[in-house]
């Protein structure tokens, strides 16, 4: 990656008269993140991962509830309502705060706003879901940490605009977050393998973003005391068993539906999507920076 | 005729409604008592007609009833096929089909009892007023409102979200306008391929006009009071984190509530303070900031003590004070003084608040057109 | 106020500088106008005041730029944004939020004014650009003059020294554009705010200017008083081609001038000799009776009775809002209404898409909107296989138009012209009979548009029925024989364009204006006038 070095620090104080044959290059800032330092990057870095430390317990939830425990199974997710908008708070924070300039927050702003209008159109038809292959291709181009805020920022906008504000909202924003910080981690590729990888990506984490909601929401849909239900005295792998039977019957269509939609979306429009996304990183991207080299001409 | 823009639509700070709301769903979580969860449902639902605004988006409560009876049908459905058949009163017996043992040697079927019923329908009940209350608090305070006062660390990302609510009804009139160009080229169409040749003149258009965006943000000055980040407050916020997740962990797998009620407070107020020094590199002032007034504080804590009271109830009686009427055997469930208490909390903020007083709200055309992108995409 | 030394700038792999050793200083309190042919840099001009040239677009920039005793090396946009206020393009483009306080209030709460003077400055900034009963709409909802004045308000709040506009009257209609020049000369006279436009319509801005800088095409630039530079700028609005046909050394600035150095110099004009009606005795090429469209409640046409002879250019005026695009559709058939369309013996309404366009077909307003594959050559293979034409139509057809784009161009790098010829190539390989055009001359300059005259005229000579909607009167005076007026839903006047347009003050080209009255429209026609 080339290192880029935005041009004027914060300054006040004056530099000497320059010789006006002199000229400045324009770094034009880039759309991918000013990790021009090693430690931001590792900042952004940590804060993702104690994302998915995060997310990861708090998906999983249902392992490890305890009967014995103050709070009962509907409370749980209200526990996590509660914790999961700090992380993502965190998380944001260290991404776009003083990272990303006009031109990254004006694109992602935009391509919210796509799967903001994209959202609707898929309701009422089982699976549908349009959103997610933006994401991933975004991810692809500018890198994962701008995958991860666009995938929050998408399901947060549309939750304010269609669906509403509700517990699910951070457990949505989180994993949608998680697909497009994985789809900007993937390996290197070009032409027809990475298409072919981009649309496997969109078929698995299609999976994995319907499991892991559904996990967490599983007391939720069925309660307590059928057979499929969670069952606090029984043993974690018990109660996975029956949270996969459960799942079968019930959203394994929702995800199938998923999967195949991003799969199908990827394959058809990746390609042209990806050269426009690339046009606009290339086109937001410049020369490095060299301050002050004078001609003598 | 009050548009919705600067002017604040209830003078209520929008935090407020939503601390009420989530106080009240956590008081419904903590019992099963239909006539409680009745009461409170009905006195929130009157609290909702008398102070919501006449937006669209203020409609959308019978979306979440709605959203509330088919959670209480799909779960009755469980019950009836797979229920567990616990209970003396049967009230009717469906023929047994054992599945095989990979599918955990489940019985569908099987004697659908009284008590079972009942238990399910309590729970259902707990479920859709919980689900009631976000659509109170969504119908209330309009969620965009609340971005105004977001923290300034997450400045730059409430900008995004501006953006893309702002950006959002153009693309959808520039979608509209290629597939009316679509036809002019011969192309009437639906379908996958079409679908290309609709998607990428408006994704190739929204990206332009990012780039225009951001050239007009550059220009009025954005980020031109912005340092570069605070340095040490990434751990600090990190740190609180983890200690938060390992409290809610503590809450829910161990009896050590205290210790992990504990841990939650200490992440909560340190993230708070994480985030309030990561703010400070930001020199970005309000344009008419919506005021945190008493009134305010007294609707917040209107719902905090509704849940103090029903919480209370439930750890300081033995014997639960009417909060977990049993099923097995059935007994009626009662109402006792605690409990009015509660439904007198939830109804609090009435004389608390101002009524509006508009007729009716010029139309919020985001809101209002990407809804009605799903009767398009229906017909 | 703003000084440009030696300034040259060279965009990342481009292969000529776009400007070449610009000098010049513009004084304060001036209203300059940039003028120059699409592609002369007039963007790059404009943005190297603000600094967004090379800040934000990349690029070497060598010399200086000095605007308000600030140096834009040292000085990012971000940071010029109290002293310039910089309004792109597209007004629409640029908002950030969604009403108009909250829009104009933005710029503030970035330079951290406080809240008090943050609600005073926007009251103020209100008031100045009369818009203050606009104040909580929502922006989507605005008319496009509206839309233009809340864009000028929004860099306004910040207080800058120096306004730069890029293009903005150019989509606008002339009452709007009228009420938008308006307010930025109160700007420059009351406020004393030194104010820079780059213009393409110069006829409506010409008289308010107080300096001018061409941009050859070459990546110079001369600044001048307006009526020197014109006298020799390749850029002809009416006047100056009038002032070159009478060979007079100052072009002269407004009507009223012109209309005083005619009389004072004595001249008379021999009425330009009215072509014979053409024989109306062919059948139609498309005729329409009664046609009414609505919008739910709204009735946008109503009533129109209209026919079109092939070999005839007819013009379409009227203000924005009235019916015209919505006429158009309908004529095409993509639009449902009530009333009688035909053409030849079909109704486009019920043919299928691909049928109706080679019958009757339209270049929409946006025309980019039509084009969607990644390169030039893909989109005419495309326009073969939609038209069922040959291989090769659309791409001869483009290089007849006199675009000849490269195969492997990007269609959306093209300038506005070359993707009007290109839009226009792919809905003419289908060989309609009657063509409409939709405002064709947006963002389009002086020779743009008469290339896009000689491509009518040939269209015409080969038997096509062109109907254009436009509100560029003076397009309408050189392209079109018949007119039709309309406003409000409903055809008010129909007749030639000659009768029509010197026969109204407000509708009359400035030829008419300046020698009434002699029904002259053109510079042309006032030079077969003379001789």
């Amino acid at each position: 990656m080339t290192n880029v070095r935005s041009l004027n620090a914060p300054t006040d104080d004056f530099a000497p008269e320059r010789d006006p044959r002199s000229r400045i290059i324009g770094s034009g800032s880039p759309i991918r993140e000013q990790s021009s330092s090693r430690a931001s990057t590792g900042r952004v870095s940590a804060a993702l991962i104690v994302a998915m430390v995060v997310g990861a317990v708090a998906f999983s939830w249902p392992l490890f509830l305890s009967h014995t425990s103050a709070m009962s199974a509907a409370q749980a997710p209200i526990v996590f309502a509660v914790v999961l908008p700090l992380v993502l708070a965190v998380v944001l924070t260290e991404l776009t705060g003083g990272r990303m300039d006009a031109k990254a927050l004006a694109m992602l702003g935009v391509l919210a706003a796509v799967g903001t209008i994209l959202r609707p159109l898929s309701a009422g038809t089982a699976g549908f879901e349009l959103i997610f292959f933006l994401m991933i291709l975004a991810g692809r181009v500018f890198g994962p940490g701008f995958g991860f805020a666009l995938g929050s920022i998408t399901l947060f906008t549309s939750a304010l605009i269609t669906s509403g504000v509700g517990p699910w909202l951070p457990f949505q924003m989180l994993s949608a977050g998680f697909v497009g910080l994985f789809a900007g981690l993937l390996p290197k590729a070009s032409g027809r393998i990475e298409i072919g990888l981009l649309a496997a990506y969109g078929m698995v984490s299609a999976f994995a973003y319907g499991w892991l909601m559904d996990f967490s929401f599983w007391p939720f849909a069925i309660g307590d005391g059928t057979q499929l239900s969670f069952n606090p005295d029984a043993s974690p792998l018990e109660n996975l068993h029956r949270f996969v039977l459960f799942n079968l019957a019930t959203s394994m269509g929702w995800n199938l539906g998923r999967a195949l939609t991003n799969a199908v979306l990827i394959t058809l429009l990746g390609v042209p999507l990806l050269r426009l996304l690339r046009r606009a990183a290339r086109q937001a991207n410049f020369v490095p920076v060299s301050l002050g080299s004078t001609l003598a001409e | 005729m009050v548009a919705e823009g600067t002017a604040p639509l209830t003078s209520l700070h929008p935090w407020a409604w939503w601390c009420w709301a989530i106080g009240i769903g956590l008081a419904v979580s903590g019992t099963t008592n239909p006539l409680l969860l009745a009461l409170i449902a009905t006195a929130m639902v009157v609290v909702v007609m008398l102070r919501r605004s006449s937006a669209p988006w203020a409609r959308s409560v019978r979306a979440y009833l709605l959203l509330s009876l088919f959670v209480i049908g799909m779960r009755v459905l469980f019950q009836v096929l797979i229920g567990g058949g616990t209970g003396e009163t049967v009230l009717f017996t469906l023929p047994e089909i054992p599945l095989p043992e990979w599918a955990a040697g489940i019985r569908l079927g099987g004697a659908v009892t009284l008590e079972g019923l009942i238990f399910t329908l309590y729970d259902a009940l707990r479920l859709a007023v919980m689900l009631l209350c976000i659509g109170a608090a969504n119908a209330l305070a309009n969620p965009r409102q609340a971005l105004r006062s977001v923290p300034a660390a997450l400045y730059e990302a409430s900008v995004a979200v501006v953006i893309a609510l702002s950006v959002a009804p153009q693309l959808i009139e520039s979608a509209q306008r290629v597939r009316k160009a679509r036809w002019l080229r011969g192309d009437a169409g639906t379908g996958l391929r079409a679908l290309g040749a609709i998607a990428l003149p408006v994704l190739a258009d929204a990206i332009e006009r990012s780039m225009s965006l951001a050239a007009g943000m550059e220009s009025r000055g954005f980020a031109r009071t912005q340092g570069l980040p605070v340095k040490r407050t990434l751990p600090v916020m990190l740190l609180s984190v983890m200690v938060a997740t390992l409290g809610a962990f503590l809450l829910l797998s161990t009896t050590l509530w205290e210790l992990a009620v504990t841990l939650l407070i200490v992440g909560l107020v340190g993230t708070g303070f994480g985030l309030r020094a990561a703010g400070t590199r930001l020199q970005v002032t309000r344009y008419r900031p919506h005021p945190w007034g008493w009134r305010a504080t007294g609707v917040a804590a209107s719902g905090l003590l509704a849940a103090a009271v029903v919480m209370g109830t439930g750890w300081l009686d033995p014997t639960g004070g009417g909060l977990w009427p049993s099923t097995d055997p059935l007994e009626w469930p009662e109402l006792t003084a605690p409990m009015l208490l509660a439904i007198a909390f939830v109804l609090a903020p009435l004389p608390l608040t101002i009524p509006r007083r508009f007729a009716a709200v010029s139309s919020v055309r985001t809101d209002v057109r990407v809804r009605g992108l799903r009767a398009v995409s229906r017909s | 106020m703003i000084t440009f030394e030696n300034v040259s700038v060279t965009y990342a792999g481009a292969a000529r500088p776009t400007l070449r050793d610009v000098s010049f200083t513009l004084p304060e309190g001036d209203l300059c106008l940039v003028v120059g042919t699409t592609g002369s840099g007039k963007s790059t001009l404009l943005g190297a005041m603000n600094g967004l040239v090379p800040h934000f677009t990349g690029g070497t920039l060598q010399g200086r730029v000095v605007v308000g005793g600030r140096d834009t090396a040292r000085y990012r946009p971000r940071d010029l944004a109290d002293v310039v206020g910089y309004v792109g393009q597209d007004p629409l483009r640029g908002f950030v939020t969604d009403t108009v306080e909250d829009e104009i209030a933005y710029g503030m709460e970035q330079l951290g004014v406080d809240p008090v003077a943050m609600r005073k400055r926007v009251e103020e900034t209100l008031d100045v650009m009369g818009i203050a009963d606009l104040r909580r709409r929502p922006l989507i909802e605005l008319s496009g003059g509206q839309q233009q004045r809340v864009a000028i308000a929004s860099v306004l709040a910040a207080h800058p020294k120096v306004l730069v506009l890029d293009e903005p009257t150019s989509a606008l209609d002339p009452t709007a554009a009228q009420d938008v020049l308006s307010a930025i000369s109160t700007l420059v006279h009351e406020v004393g705010l030194t104010v820079v436009l780059a213009e393409h319509r110069l006829e409506r801005v010409m008289h308010a200017a107080d300096s001018m800088i061409w941009l050859p095409g070459d990546g110079t630039a001369q600044l001048g008083s307006p009526a020197a530079v014109l006298s020799s700028a390749d850029v002809t609005p009416p006047l100056a081609a009038l002032a070159r046909t009478l060979s007079w050394a100052e072009v002269p600035l407004s009507v009223r001038e012109a209309r005083r150095k005619v009389q004072a110099l004595g001249l008379s004009l021999a009425a330009p000799a009215t072509e014979p009606a053409a024989a109306s005795d062919d059948q139609p090429a498309l005729t329409a009776r009664d046609v009414e469209v609505r919008y739910g409640e709204i009735s946008a046409v109503r009533g129109v009775d209209l026919d079109l002879h092939g070999g005839d250019v007819t013009a379409l005026l009227g203000r924005n809002g009235s019916g015209k695009s919505s006429l158009l559709w309908a004529l095409q058939g993509a639009l449902s209404c009530a009333g009688e369309i035909r053409v030849g013996a079909a109704d486009p309404r019920k043919l299928s898409a691909a049928d109706a366009r080679r019958v009757v077909t339209l270049v929409p307003q946006t025309a980019a909107d039509l084009l969607y594959l990644p390169s030039v050559a893909a989109e005419c293979e495309q326009a073969d296989r939609e038209s069922s034409a040959e291989a090769g139509t659309a791409r001869a057809i483009l290089r007849r138009l006199g675009a000849d784009v490269a195969d492997d161009h990007d269609p959306r790098d093209l300038s506005e012209g070359q993707r009007l010829a290109l839009v226009l190539a792919i809905q003419l390989t289908a060989r309609p009979q009657v063509l409409l055009l939709d405002e064709p001359t947006r963002g389009l300059d002086y020779q743009s548009k008469a290339q896009l005259h000689g491509i009518i005229d040939a269209l015409a000579a080969s038997g096509v029925a062109v109907l254009i909607s436009t509100h560029d009167v003076e397009f309408a005076a050189l392209a079109s024989r018949k007119l039709l007026l309309m406003a409000d839903g409903e055809v008010i006047a129909s007749g030639s364009t000659s009768d029509l347009l010197t026969s109204s003050p407000a509708y009359a080209p400035q030829m008419a204006k300046v020698f009434a009255p002699v029904p002259v429209l053109t510079p042309q026609d006032v030079a077969k006038g003379l001789a």
